[in-house]
């Protein structure tokens, strides 16, 4: 309803000079830096929907089925996404986000293994340009740690993922591997909205500033 | 034993059972060190002797010595390794039956001497069967003679096939060929073995330091007589025995890749720097070794020492199935024919290469199979898990596979084809569980063969190879690339890879190398197609395109074209094409050249663009045209070459002709440059040194002038930047002869080409003959158009694209006289394509009458529709679908009818209805027609015939006397009313009933009224200042004797209801009163019932007193409110006797004296008009 929407929108117009937040001329604070790193995550979900319609196709049946769902078998290395809730809950912001930093880190690195099998010119395009909205959300996460304060962590020496195919791996298990890690990404995609959308309204001070969020349908 | 040791050039070894160095290994006979001088011709006696019994020894095995797939199994001879090609046949490769040895196929059957690897069959199958060059074909075949795919052994599964190097797998010995024995295998055991020759040039058996010929004697003769001893001792038993040297340390590797088994053993016994042709035999069996799939053998050169290799590969994955490898071995060497016996089989090595899984793991093999499109592949899976569980499926389809053991199944994909670059998946998973497992095979299209490999230099330095590539064959996943491309030199020696998949550069040294031989090699992991091309470097070449071309005019009509070439080694001589193109025509010419090439052009057309093109090419050794190279160029100017096409219209006015030229632009081939300006000469003929001339610019294309009527001569000119043209003459007579309107009009018609008009000559001598006709219609925009004609020509077609449908062209010949003067001979007049009319012709009405009208279309212009109007036609709609006779009638779609009359004269343009009916109207709508059709549906007009004279006065008088019948019905009907309405009894009073009363009673003319009888309503009084109210009574004086006194009202309502202005009642006495008494017009006036006795009569005559209330009564009316509830009472002295018989109450109140006031009227305040 589009009239309740133009109604809430001007209100929200009237009062914006009276927000304190948009009217501060110091420091921000980490609200802004957490808001677009949400947006990212978004976006993101969005981008990687397409692209794993393309790849899935692209590596055949069944991994382009619907209810295709493949034993985990070479893909324990992948960070998971899936937590239980109650540890979840209880995270602090600090291992939330330096969780959400390491596996963004591991998975961009599984993804660029993804280029250089990919033969179509197409299919490299679509994965370059994912893997630099990646790393930009893997900077945006730093700039969230930073601007809380908390310092990034540091990769331990050996543990560094490559893509390299496993000696054990036949390109069958390797085409499962790389629909586990689109799988994982998207999950870890949904899981980081939810880790950012808590942070934001943690970070926010109640009533201290209006947000104009727009959503792209299709999420 | 040692005997003539000192013959070392050619020995065998022979292990005897007896002695140190004759040791008996499992009862077999083999080579010992026991040497032999090969110069002894005993020792070939010898040898010669031991020859017999083996030639006995049973079948020969190396009769087939080449190595191929066993044929025991039936339809397995066409099959890989020699296995079924179908599922329902895999039993078969599984558990084959097991041939019967040697293998001895046919003729037919042998696969070309020495070209074979003993490795799969495989290889064989996939070399297309098409047609090719013999050239190709040599060229052609696979990257490897002998187990293509196969990597080197390596024990890692990880091993990709892109990792898949070329190698070949034999030992040293065995040379590229591992090949078997040559089919002349049979000539060599029939013909006499001859194995101890003498080498040419070999020193003498006898070395130095040996005693004399006599010793020597004697130690030969010793030495033979115990070699026969010691020979026929032990025959029986040692010649039973298999004379053999038996593969030993056999190791068995696998290499899952490529499904491949790697063979490895050695041949211990072989006497040193000694080569020998053996036959190795291996078996094969899969799941226990009495299942035998497979028999192959296997030829090579064998020295001491040697580590062996030979390589198989499994169509079934290795992992699905143990497999078990034995071997033998044979000697194999036309030197020791005697030898051929096989050796014991070595002991069944297992291979084992995938432990069986658990119960809840599901194994899928081949990992990362590369095919070729056509081919075949086996997948197979192990599981712990019951088979009935686990289903399979390619591309999503379920397939089902058959059973090898409990453990494994497999699954046989024939033909298969390319399905995506990533490869095709095949996907198993087990019910109800979430175990799943696959793997991805990789069919590689074919390669084709490199199609149009062409080579040819431009320059001489470098050479350009070209060719069409076929299909991309790359696979993703670094399974494969695409195809690479080499080119190789033969003649130098020189290789080179190629960047480009369709063309390559190969630099051309200065070694004056002429003949070059290119092989043009495309491969991929499977496979390797060749083209080759050989030729001469001067007989490719392909000249770079001409430059610098330059024209040079040589007059307008002459050019000269040079242009130049690129230095080509050596000077070659080369030959051009020039070509020039212009004014519709391309010229032709070849020109051989070295470096500079010039061509002259003739005959050309001033002031024209030329193209000129030139190409050059080997003139010795043709090979290919250059690049055209382009120039344009233009010729000069030239005097125009022709008259302009000129004619006149001449009209004559007021004594003086006014003369039209007109002429068409010259040609371009005519005019040879622009024209500038055109020159009009008048010459009068009658004053021969007068002539004017007039410059006319080039864009005008007419000119007037104004002649008397003496004769003119006039000359026409065009002039371009270099002269001027021929001149046409018009000859402008006194008399120009015949008028155009003088002359008849004659039509013609037209065909698709034109107007075709014929005439008749000119008497006399004739120059000509012109047709001359307007473009337009209109003659204000007439376009003149003209056609002259030569003269012998009496008729013509003129045809013009201008001609259009539907325009009248009006055609004037004239004849040309020797003077030049034109004389007008015919008109004709026609229609290129007649058209219906535009429009239909405007009808007045004239003569309407009421049987008859005329129609008339004067104003029609015939001449300005697009064809001959031939007539008119007049429609008339239908009455009571009847048609006027003479009409025709015409019903049209609707169910209309109309009736249809045609006037076939056009020039008839009045039409006359008649027989009409008077007072109708009839519609009609009058169009004209061509010889197309009829002008356009027009709307009908309707016309009205008048009406006849009587018709019209029966139409006044029947009405009116229709109406003044009923006005006297009607009154007669109501006489009654109407007289009492328009002229009423008036009552007499002396005709009153009260009267007659009185009268009878008394004196007939005496009549009283007691007033104390009455009982008063209102009391009037009368002013009289000295008059009582008895006075008033008695003395009652008329009123018309004190009109001022003012009558008092005396009110008996009540104060509040008086109060109301509108609603009272009052009485009046008009007795006193002359004025009052005579109010009341009509005899009946309402009076309430609880009145006096109404209308008892009058005291005066009616007539008199009618009029006189009357009068007083309106006057009153005005001084009373005039409300309509008031009533007026008014009383009025009455005589005794009642005068209304008709209304005579039935119970009067009044009493016989009270007779005083005669009668009250109510009177309502209105007019007093007859009330119903």
């Amino acid at each position: 309803d589009s009239w309740g929407m133009l109604a809430c929108l001007c209100t929200v117009l009237w009062h914006l000079p009276a927000v304190p937040a948009l009217n501060r001329t110091g420091d921000p604070g980490p609200g802004p830096s957490i808001q677009k790193t949400y947006d990212l995550t978004r976006y993101l979900e969005h981008q990687l929907r397409s692209l794993a319609g393309t790849y899935l196709n692209y590596l055949g049946p069944p991994f382009n089925e619907p209810d295709f769902n493949p034993p985990r078998l070479g893909a324990e290395t992948l960070p998971r996404a899936t937590v239980n809730l109650e540890v979840w809950r209880s995270l602090n912001d600090k291992l939330r986000l330096t969780q959400n930093y390491e596996a963004y880190s591991h998975l961009l690195c599984y993804l660029r293994g993804l280029n250089r099998q990919a033969a179509t010119a197409e299919l490299r395009r679509s994965l370059a340009h994912f893997c630099t909205s990646l790393q930009g959300l893997l900077g945006s996460i730093a700039g969230v740690m930073a601007s809380l304060g908390y310092p990034l962590p540091q990769p331990l020496p050996g543990t560094e993922p490559t893509w390299a195919p496993g000696p054990a791996h036949s390109d069958f298990l390797q085409k499962m591997d790389d629909f586990w890690l689109l799988k994982e990404l998207q999950t870890w995609l949904w899981r980081s909205a939810k880790d950012f959308n808590r942070l934001k309204k943690k970070m926010q001070p109640p009533a201290a500033a209006v947000t104009l969020h727009l959503e792209a349908h299709g999420f | 034993m040692r005997i003539l040791e000192t013959c070392s050039h050619t020995f065998l070894l022979l292990r005897t059972p007896e002695g140190s160095e004759i040791t008996s290994l499992d009862g077999e006979l083999v080579f010992s060190r026991k040497i032999f001088c090969r110069g002894a011709q005993n020792l070939g006696l010898g040898l010669g002797i031991t020859s017999g019994p083996w030639r006995t020894l049973g079948p020969r095995p190396h009769q087939s010595p080449v190595l191929s797939g066993r044929r025991g199994a039936g339809s397995l001879g066409r099959g890989v390794f020699g296995f079924p090609l179908s599922f329902s046949s895999l039993s078969h490769f599984l558990f084959p039956p097991v041939p019967s040895r040697p293998l001895s196929p046919g003729p037919g059957d042998a696969p070309p001497a020495g070209s074979r690897p003993p490795s799969p069959g495989t290889r064989r199958r996939r070399i297309p069967a098409g047609p090719r060059s013999a050239k190709s074909e040599a060229q052609d075949g696979k990257l490897q003679k002998s187990s293509p795919l196969c990597p080197p052994p390596r024990l890692s599964r990880n091993s990709r096939p892109s990792a898949l190097a070329p190698q070949l797998i034999h030992s040293p010995g065995a040379g590229v060929s591992q090949r078997v024995r040559p089919a002349s295998t049979l000539a060599s055991a029939r013909a006499p073995p001859a194995p101890l020759r003498t080498r040419p040039g070999s020193r003498s058996p006898l070395p130095a330091g040996i005693p004399g010929p006599m010793a020597l004697f004697a130690i030969f003769q010793k030495t033979f007589l115990l070699a026969l001893l010691s020979w026929r001792t032990y025959q029986s038993e040692v010649l039973a025995e298999y004379l053999s040297l038996t593969p030993e340390s056999l190791k068995v590797f696998t290499n899952s890749a490529c499904q491949c088994l790697q063979l490895q053993w050695n041949v211990h016994g072989l006497p040193y720097h000694q080569e020998l042709k053996m036959v190795f035999q291996m078996e094969i069996s899969r799941i226990r070794p009495s299942n035998v799939i497979w028999v192959g053998n296997y030829s090579t050169t064998v020295k001491r020492d040697q580590v062996l290799h030979w390589s198989w590969e499994s169509e079934l994955p290795l992992e699905c199935a143990t497999h078990f490898v034995r071997i033998q071995s044979m000697v194999d060497d036309a030197k020791f024919p005697k030898l051929s016996i096989w050796s014991n089989w070595s002991s069944w090595e297992e291979v084992h290469v995938q432990d069986y899984p658990g119960p809840s793991t599901l194994l899928v093999f081949p990992k990362n199979k590369l095919v070729e499109e056509g081919s075949s592949i086996t997948i197979c899976y192990i599981s712990g898990i019951n088979h009935n569980n686990i289903t399979c499926y390619l591309h999503n389809e379920l397939i089902h596979g058959e059973q090898l053991d409990p453990k494994a199944s497999a699954f046989k994909l024939n033909n298969v084809s390319f399905f995506k670059r990533s490869g095709t998946n095949f996907f198993c998973k087990v019910n109800q569980t979430d175990i799943q497992n696959g793997t991805t095979f990789f069919v590689s299209k074919v390669l084709e063969e490199p199609k149009n490999f062409s080579c040819e230099t431009q320059d001489f330095e470098t050479l350009k190879c070209t060719w069409y590539p076929g299909v991309d064959t790359g696979l993703d996943w670094n399974i494969q690339h695409s195809q690479s491309y080499t080119l190789f030199e033969s003649f130098s020696g020189k290789k080179q890879s190629c960047k480009h998949k369709d063309s390559c550069d190969w630099k051309i040294t200065q070694d004056s190398q002429e003949m070059y031989n290119f092989t043009l090699t495309a491969a991929n992991n499977l496979r390797k197609r060749s083209v080759n091309i050989i030729f001469n470097l001067s007989h490719r070449v392909h000249p770079m395109a001409p430059h610098s071309v330059h024209f040079e005019n040589r007059g307008a009509t002459t050019v000269l074209m040079s242009w130049k070439v690129h230095v080509l080694g050596n000077y070659l001589t080369l030959q051009c094409q020039v070509e020039l193109e212009g004014n519709g025509k391309v010229i032709q010419h070849r020109v051989d050249m070295k470096v500079n090439g010039e061509h002259l052009f003739g005959e050309l057309v001033p002031d024209t663009q030329y193209v000129a093109r030139v190409r050059c090419a080997n003139a010795k050794h043709f090979w290919k045209w250059s690049e055209w190279t382009v120039e344009n160029f233009t010729t000069p100017e030239a005097a125009p070459s022709e008259a302009p096409d000129v004619w006149r219209i001449v009209k004559s006015e007021k004594g003086s002709h006014i003369v039209s030229l007109f002429w068409k632009p010259l040609s371009k081939i005519h005019a040879n440059g622009k024209i500038l300006f055109y020159n009009v000469v008048v010459e009068n003929l009658d004053k021969p040194s007068t002539s004017e001339l007039y410059p006319i610019p080039a864009s005008t294309r007419d000119a007037n002038l104004t002649l008397d009527l003496c004769s003119y001569q006039i000359h026409i000119t065009a002039n371009n930047s270099v002269g001027t043209s021929p001149a046409s003459v018009i000859v402008i007579s006194g008399d120009s002869g015949k008028k155009t309107e003088e002359i008849e009009e004659e039509k013609i018609n037209s065909t698709e080409d034109g107007f075709f008009m014929s005439w008749k000559p000119l008497s006399g001598d004739v120059v000509g003959y012109v047709v001359d006709w307007c473009e337009h219609r209109q003659d204000l925009f007439c376009n003149l158009q003209w056609k002259k004609l030569g003269p012998n020509t009496t008729s013509t077609l003129i045809s013009s694209d201008t001609f259009r449908p539907g325009v009248r062209y009006n055609f004037r010949i004239h004849g040309i006289s020797m003077k030049n003067i034109a004389y007008l001979l015919e008109n004709k007049t026609g229609y290129f394509q007649e058209l219906a009319p535009l429009d239909s012709p405007q009808v007045n009405i004239t003569n309407l009458t009421s049987r008859s009208f005329a129609m008339t279309w004067k104003d029609y212009a015939t001449e300005s529709q697009p064809g001959f109007i031939q007539g008119y036609r007049v429609y008339l709609k239908a009455r009571n679908r009847q048609c006027h006779p003479g009409f025709e009638k015409e019903v049209l779609s609707d169910d209309l009818i109309r009736c249809k009359f045609d006037i076939d004269d056009p020039r008839k343009k009045t039409f006359i209805m008649e027989n009409l009916q008077p007072e109708s109207s009839y519609e009609f709508f009058v169009t004209s027609y061509t010889g197309v059709g009829e002008g356009p549906n027009g709307t009908f007009t309707e016309v009205t015939t008048s009406d006849e004279p009587y018709h019209k006065l029966i139409r006044i008088i029947l009405p009116m006397i229709l109406f003044v019948s009923i006005i006297i019905v009607a009154c007669y009907w109501k006489s009654e009313w109407v007289k009492e309405k328009c002229y009423p009894d008036i009552p007499d009073p002396y005709k009153s009933s009260i009267l007659s009363l009185i009268k009878s009673k008394e004196n007939p003319h005496l009549t009283i009224m007691n007033v104390k009888d009455c009982i008063p309503d209102a009391i009037e009084v009368i002013n009289k200042p000295e008059g009582t109210k008895t006075q008033l009574l008695e003395s009652r004086k008329p009123v018309r004797e004190s009109p001022l006194i003012e009558p008092v009202y005396l009110y008996l309502q009540d104060e509040k209801k008086s109060s109301h202005p509108g609603s009272f009642i009052c009485f009046e006495n008009l007795t006193y009163n002359q004025s009052a008494s005579d109010s009341g017009s009509c005899g009946h006036v309402p009076v309430p019932p609880e009145d006096s006795p109404r209308q008892l009569g009058l005291l005066t005559s009616p007539d008199n007193l009618l009029k006189t209330l009357e009068k007083n009564y309106m006057n009153s009316l005005g001084e009373i409110p005039a409300e309509e509830t008031s009533l007026n009472y008014v009383s009025q002295l009455a005589s005794p006797m009642t005068g209304d018989k008709d209304s005579l109450p039935t119970n009067p109140p009044v009493p016989a004296h009270c007779s005083e006031y005669k009668m009250q009227m109510a009177v309502p305040p209105m007019p007093c008009l007859p009330s119903p």
